[in-house]
């Protein structure tokens, strides 16, 4: 995404007050990864991997005021808060390009399960990286036979597992001298993958990609076995049995899995209740483990079944 | 004979006038029911889909007649350029602007205003009965047009007589 369609996105969310004072940053929207707004308290944003108080260049801060909050609230859903109930009980919304905007305040429960939340006082925005081709280095180890292997993905938060996942589905989906084309099915539950609006992706995913948005993972994936006959099935931050048991229904119905999931090594994805089984039958065939001590997105290491270690900090 | 075809073209003038006196209830009428048919459609839309204001208007929009076609289409790109702060001032101006021309009364004028203060703000069920609300509200106007359109009509056609053969009396 170009530069200054991602700056349009983000300015149009951000109330009038905190997008005149952005704007005299002459920030480059490509190396900014977070604006945190919260009521009472300084801007910040997190800008070429290190945190910045707003106006970086002054002494007197901008504070963030209530008005400020809710007017960016407005903004994020289109003045429509009662569309969006589902993600907020999430804690957060995605937005048009894919930009992930969580939010905490007071939360409202029914039954003891999250119903709403109200008295938002703060907001994070996690501007999406489409990085065409970050996915290069790792695809020679993913494939055999020019067909992709069941590869899971292992990253903490921030080390661009989604950014990877993405760039992999747009080469699986349009093929090259390591993968043959083939159709891909995305569930894509957060819509942060295709970041999708109004039902078409705003990122690039390739020619032979489906997209189902905003759906539940499980019944997504089998949704698609069904529907679309997939060659290859991606899914983001697979953890829930459900979701588990659908992926084992997915492999042995001749799907090829491509998945992401929190970790910070392989050892710890070997210990999670349902993964494991998973792990512990071989049924993945590589493993990536990412982290951001280099850079974000930067890959620690790529297992096979068996754990072998077949490249490391690539 | 100047003094008949003169007597007879007032009376016609001000039964006509007395006539569309009564049409002009009539189209009042059916405005407020076309609104009451739009808010409905806004409704469903949102019972439905639950999709956001603009994509509600947008929806709507393409299935109604002008002036309203207008003043959805203005609603749904006001609410898509997000430079307004809060949705109620982009509604109030959007009903002073594009539904000026059906010269609703001030007290529907004012209720179809309010409408705009509790759209957007609260979970879908909140946003229903808000809608649910201002239709009740509505259907009470309507039936009160209802009843006086009758005995209005009537009225509208004697006085329009009356007025005639009063003139004519005056002035033959």
């Amino acid at each position: 995404m170009r530069e200054d369609g991602k700056r349009q996105q983000i300015f149009r969310i951000l109330a009038r007050g905190i997008r005149t004072v952005l704007e005299r940053e002459h920030l480059d929207f490509n190396e900014l990864q977070e604006i945190r707004l919260r009521i009472g308290k300084p801007l910040m944003i997190v800008y070429k991997n290190t945190e910045l108080i707003i106006p970086k260049e002054t002494a007197e801060k901008h504070l963030v005021t209530k008005d400020e909050l809710r007017e960016t609230l407005d903004y994020i859903s289109h003045y429509s808060m009662y569309a969006y109930e589902s993600e907020i009980r999430q804690g957060f919304i995605t937005i048009e390009g894919g930009h992930r905007v969580g939010m905490t305040g007071k939360v409202i429960l029914e039954k003891d399960r999250i119903k709403n939340m109200q008295y938002i006082s703060s907001v994070n925005i996690r501007v999406a990286h489409e990085v065409i081709g970050c996915g290069n280095r790792v695809l020679p180890f993913l494939t055999k036979n020019k067909e992709i292997c069941h590869t899971l993905i292992i990253s903490p938060p921030r080390c661009g597992k989604t950014t990877l996942i993405r760039d992999l589905i747009r080469q699986i989906s349009n093929g090259n001298t390591y993968v043959k084309g083939c159709t891909v099915g995305v569930v894509d539950e957060r819509s942060e993958l295709g970041g999708c609006h109004m039902g078409i992706a705003q990122n690039d995913m390739g020619i032979r990609t489906d997209i189902l948005d905003c759906c539940p993972k499980a019944d997504g994936m089998i949704l698609l076995i069904r529907s679309m006959a997939p060659r290859v099935l991606a899914v983001d931050e697979i953890g829930g049995e459900e979701e588990t048991r659908a992926i084992e229904y997915a492999m042995q119905c001749g799907c090829k899995l491509l998945a992401s999931v929190h970790g910070t090594d392989l050892d710890e994805i070997c210990g999670k209740p349902g993964l494991s089984r998973l792990t512990e039958q071989r049924r993945f065939e590589r493993y990536v483990v990412l982290n951001n001590q280099k850079d974000p997105g930067a890959v620690h290491a790529i297992y096979d079944e068996w754990g072998n270690v077949l490249c490391r900090d690539l | 004979m100047q003094r008949f075809v003169g007597a007879v073209l007032i009376l016609l003038a001000t039964g006509s006038a007395g006539i569309l006196y009564g049409i002009e209830q009539q189209c009042y009428l059916e405005k407020l029911l076309y609104i009451r048919h739009i808010v409905y459609m806004l409704k469903g839309e949102l019972d439905y889909a639950g999709i956001p204001l603009g994509e509600v208007f947008g929806r709507v929009a393409v299935r109604v007649k002008e002036p309203y076609r207008r003043w959805l289409h203005n609603l749904e790109k006001q609410v898509e350029k997000r430079e307004e702060d809060g949705f109620f001032k982009i509604w109030m101006r959007s009903v002073d602007n594009y539904l000026k021309e059906l010269h609703l009364k001030s007290e529907h004028s004012i209720q179809l205003k309010e409408l705009g203060t509790y759209l957007g703000k609260m979970d879908s069920v909140s946003e229903s009965r808000n809608l649910q609300l201002y239709i009740d509200r509505l259907e009470l106007e309507i039936e009160k047009v209802r009843e006086g359109l009758a005995s209005k009509k009537r009225i509208g056609n004697c006085l329009g007589i009356m007025g005639g053969l009063f003139l004519i009396v005056v002035l033959i």
